[in-house]
């Protein structure tokens, strides 16, 4: 069976990383909306102040020829060994502490159904218990059944559900309007 | 009424401490507050910082008062993988008896000037949806309501669903 490891991304995967969040946009529909660049990844994530923390899965080169192969893939982009990411941050809720938030987490397509992305949430549950969090987060959309059904399985509650939560955003254009009065 | 608004500081965290429980109090929720002032100096005045607050300060009737601590802000950083940093406005609260004087406007332009200097491309937080005033206030200013427009919903896995996820601990 195929072998994969995860580990911390490093510098040298900000490629990957934007080849993946743009994977993922692509998926969405929405892949003229990462405006993103590596130089913005590699400032934001290893300078002195990381503003995220990516776990990356990688399978090793030789066994990846043999995977798509077994999985009839059609996907003939050689070279990667890079097939999914998480993108985490710490978040603080003001009644109960740390929080560990999930951004982004991708596996390709290829690569789906091995147990990688079971284990990725593993390693970010272990992460969020050693750093006290109280819990994690994430939110996703409302029409996407797959993930909800997978998160659900694992004991994840819809706090839009059970809470009424909603999510609001003030764009640059009315942060500047706000800005000059 | 005088007031100034400033950057908390580690001798803030009783005061923040106790906004929280009126929001919270606001929002009938005030046992669920388990944090402590010892953690709130910890995770805010630490190595790394988890959480910054902003808090207006009255000047009190004359200079012999003590000022008053009468609202705050709490917001952190997070990141939009499509275009990068955003601010995240976590706890917002001015003192009852305190409102209508515009600090609450004046927080949220500090809050803005402070996400167009660190290079955010915007600013984010979550409204409860019966939470009629605050949507009406927030929406003047241009937010959106990406639960509406975009279908978003928030999802939380509890302490309980993490441990049962991760290795159990070594006997």
């Amino acid at each position: 069976m195929a072998s994969f490891i995860l580990r911390r991304a490093e510098p040298k995967d900000v490629s990957d990383i934007l080849r993946l969040i743009k994977e993922l946009a692509k998926f969405e529909e929405m892949e003229e909306k990462v405006i993103l660049t590596e130089k913005e990844l590699l400032e934001d994530g290893f300078g002195d102040h990381p503003f995220y923390h990516c776990l990356v899965a990688e399978v090793p080169k030789e066994q990846k020829l043999f995977i798509l192969l077994k999985f009839n893939s059609r996907c003939s982009l050689p070279g990667y060994t890079v097939i999914g990411f998480a993108m985490y941050y710490f978040t603080y809720d003001p009644w109960i502490g740390k929080l560990l938030y999930l951004e982004d987490f991708f596996i390709m397509q290829e690569f789906r159904g091995l147990g990688i992305g079971s284990d990725i949430l593993k390693r970010l549950s272990e992460t969020a218990v050693k750093t006290r969090c109280s819990s994690m987060h994430f939110i996703v959309a409302e029409n996407n059944t797959k993930s909800i059904e997978f998160y659900k399985r694992r004991g994840a509650a819809d706090l839009s559900s059970e809470e009424g939560w909603r999510l609001f955003e003030i764009e640059k254009a009315d942060l500047l309007k706000m800005t000059s009065k | 009424m005088d007031y100034k608004l400033r950057k908390a500081e580690p001798k803030d965290v009783s005061d923040i401490l106790r906004l929280v429980k009126e929001l919270a109090k606001y929002e009938e929720m005030e046992h669920q507050v388990t944090l402590t002032e010892k953690e709130l100096l910890e995770d805010g005045f630490g190595d790394t910082p988890f959480y910054h607050c902003v808090i207006a300060e009255t000047q009190g009737e004359s200079s012999r008062d003590d000022p008053r601590v009468v609202g705050f802000a709490m917001y952190y950083f997070t990141y939009d993988p499509w275009v990068g940093k955003q601010l995240y406005l976590e706890e917002f609260y001015v003192m009852d008896e305190c409102r209508g004087l515009g600090i609450g406007s004046e927080i949220l332009r500090h809050l803005s000037d402070l996400a167009m200097k660190t290079r955010c491309t915007g600013m984010m937080f979550v409204v409860a949806e019966n939470n009629e005033p605050s949507l009406q206030f927030y929406k003047r200013r241009g937010a959106e309501d990406l639960s509406q427009e975009e279908g978003w919903r928030l999802f939380r896995f509890d302490k309980d669903s993490l441990v049962k996820m991760a290795t159990p601990a070594e006997e």
